[in-house]
């Protein structure tokens, strides 16, 4: 078993494969090269934080587990925060483990218009599905662990006549400590710092964390290795230079805001790197209620529907939020700001994630920094409206007193008769606070190598040895939360890898 | 000088009230050298840019030309909340950011937490795995 983690010396390896990401992709793809016979170089731009690690605040959770704080932002007309993780095991270990399968629908639009998969191809990613299922351990909340805020929503939704669900979650036991979004410290929540990346280790394989990649090392088109330096995850101090050859192929899954400006740095050419990025961003309504709430009790996220995912295309969930995050995102300023935050316990959040139709673009500049310009176009916004709106009905339908709707324009706070307002809310994406989540894209999957970066098993059109196994290959929106579908995704590319 | 100015910034956003204690009780000077000490640059330079911006604007918001730290707390709140509430996108932003990082602090101290029902956090590690 073997880590390395930040060193100030040197270090060359030569394993048969190297992985880029240890995230739902990376860590899913080496897990199943090493379950091969392969000897796998998986390599983590984060440090690996172990459950004893974990941060508990907001601020030790975007200093220690956050992507560069979650300074990472998506442009267009309005600045939305692009959250992920840098750790090993990604994001996975700040999501919620959101268990839900790719749904058929899309995986007919990807044959149907982009050539991509077939009926076997669709079948041997569900049985994927199936076995991820099994191995983490995917369970529906238990109701003792979902929480009042959750209790809440189904309610709502039943009054206001809509399905919902109990989420099914990666999540062995779930206690309801609230504690998602900072990582489980409860050991309960099965991120992939916790599975599949040991178990590369004990397969023989090589962890390298605190180890960003500057370059995947091309000969001619083929991809040899990965390259990069070691960075002190503290001090930002660089270390010893790494180098990792691959003898088969370079697997790369270093989310969809780094996969794509690393191939661009690593002098991979194609017109569409970068291009074809999307997301479900998604931003919250308050309920205050009569009687306390405590979100913050409870699990982080319990209840969804996906009702409305495919018309207008949105998904409703709930969400706790500590107060730290709730102060900031309260309307208001001095004492009338604190005043607001009394209403704390009695608060409930559900979000809406819209299905965007929107396009976006992944840039890497002169100096590496990296960008995404993206904008809601018109029916996004509208669909943003109308997720909003049916969140504050099924907040009243649920026995709230008031609905904060935290639009820019619109009253601090409306009563039951005011829903409308939302409904006619502004259009304008700056009167809203979202979070650009579920990214998709950058590297797209095409059957036809002028419409797409790689080809149905990532493999990228035009170079051997060269595998994308994150969410940059998805072509579309899924309408749900995407883990399920990328881990399954990255076992499938590698089994054509071990087949290969 | 950075500082100072930031925790008049802070100080404006988070008061003391019946209910909670004021930002200015809780440890902010070492909070913000912590914070500038760990932060990612652009982070801290946003917040730098956010703490200017907000002492240089009352003109625009109170019609006072005077920096905010030279006003009264009660004028400084009211400018505070005509910012955050500002027509314009890219002056509620800044001010934003600057009331989110104080948030960090004022929303997870004991105190506040304990207000909330809410078990105080255990300290952050920040450790990680070497070996």
């Amino acid at each position: 078993m073997t880590h390395i983690a930040f060193r100030e010396e040197d270090l060359s390896l030569e394993v048969d494969y190297v992985v880029v990401g240890s995230g739902a992709g990376g860590a899913t793809a080496a897990n199943e090269l090493a379950r091969g016979g392969a000897t796998v170089a998986l390599i983590e731009a984060g440090p690996w934080r172990d459950p004893e690690d974990y941060p508990s605040s907001t601020y030790g959770a975007m200093r220690d587990v956050f992507d560069d704080w979650g300074v990472g932002i998506a442009r267009g007309r309005a600045l939305w925060p692009i959250v992920q993780a840098s750790c090993v095991g990604g994001t996975t270990v700040i999501n919620c483990a959101i268990c839900v399968r790719t749904p058929e629908d899309v995986m007919l639009q990807w044959e149907r218009d982009l050539g991509v998969g077939n009926k076997a191809w669709r079948d041997a990613l569900w049985k994927h599905q199936d076995k991820l299922e099994v191995e983490l351990c995917a369970e529906v909340v238990p109701p003792a662990a979902a929480g009042r805020s959750s209790l809440l929503a189904a309610k709502g939704a039943e009054a206001v006549r809509y399905d919902g669900h109990p989420m099914t979650r990666y999540v062995k036991g779930c206690v309801g400590s609230g504690q998602c979004l900072q990582g489980c410290k409860q050991l309960k929540k099965q991120s992939l710092n916790l599975q599949f990346v040991p178990e590369v280790m004990a397969l023989g394989g090589t962890v390298l964390s605190c180890a960003p990649a500057e370059r995947v090392l091309l000969e001619g088109r083929r991809a040899v290795g990965v390259s990069g330096r070691f960075r002190e995850p503290v001090t930002r101090r660089k270390g010893g230079r790494y180098t990792v050859r691959a003898r088969k192929a370079v697997v790369v899954a270093a989310s969809v805001t780094r996969t794509a400006p690393l191939l661009m740095a690593s002098g991979v050419k194609h017109p569409l790197l970068g291009r074809g990025f999307r997301a479900h961003p998604g931003t919250g309504v308050f309920g205050v209620y009569d009687h306390d709430v405590d979100m913050n009790v409870g699990a982080t996220q319990g209840w969804a529907s996906v009702q409305y995912r495919i018309e207008p295309g949105m998904k409703v969930e709930t969400l706790s939020i500590p107060p730290e995050m709730v102060a900031s995102r309260l309307a208001g300023a001095g004492k009338e700001l604190v005043a607001r935050m009394g209403d704390y316990r009695r608060m409930a959040m559900w979000v809406v994630a819209v299905r965007a139709e929107a396009v976006g673009r992944i840039k890497r500049g002169l100096l590496g920094e990296v960008s995404v310009d993206y904008s809601f176009a018109r029916p996004d916004m509208e669909r943003l409206r109308k997720g909003l709106a049916l969140l504050a009905r099924t907040h009243f339908a649920a026995g709230a007193v008031r609905v904060l709707p935290g639009i820019y324009g619109l009253p601090y706070e409306i009563g039951p008769d005011q829903v409308d307002l939302i409904e006619n809310g502004p259009l304008d994406p700056r009167s809203y606070i979202l979070i650009s989540s579920h990214l998709f894209g950058g590297a797209t999957m095409d059957k036809d190598p002028t419409r797409g970066v790689c080809d149905e098993y990532g493999r990228v059109h035009g170079y051997e040895g060269l595998v994308v196994a994150d969410a940059s290959v998805i072509p579309t929106t899924l309408g749900v939360n995407p883990q399920h579908t990328i881990m399954a995704l990255a076992r499938s590319f590698a089994d054509r890898l071990l087949d290969a | 000088m950075i500082n100072w100015l930031a925790r008049s910034a802070m100080v404006t956003f988070y008061p003391r009230s019946e209910q909670f204690p004021g930002i200015d009780e809780m440890p902010l000077d070492e909070y913000l050298a912590r914070f500038k000490r760990e932060s990612a640059p652009l982070m801290w330079a946003g917040f730098v840019l956010g703490t200017l911006f907000f002492h240089l604007t009352p003109l625009f918001t109170v019609f006072i030309p005077l920096p905010a730290f030279a006003l009264s707390a009660a004028t400084r709140e009211r400018h505070a909340q005509r910012l955050s509430s500002h027509r314009i996108y890219y002056v509620r932003q800044p001010v934003f950011l600057l009331k989110m990082i104080a948030g960090l602090l004022w929303g997870a101290d004991p105190a506040v937490r304990s207000r909330l029902g809410l078990a105080p956090y255990p300290a952050d590690p920040g450790t990680w795995r070497r070996s």
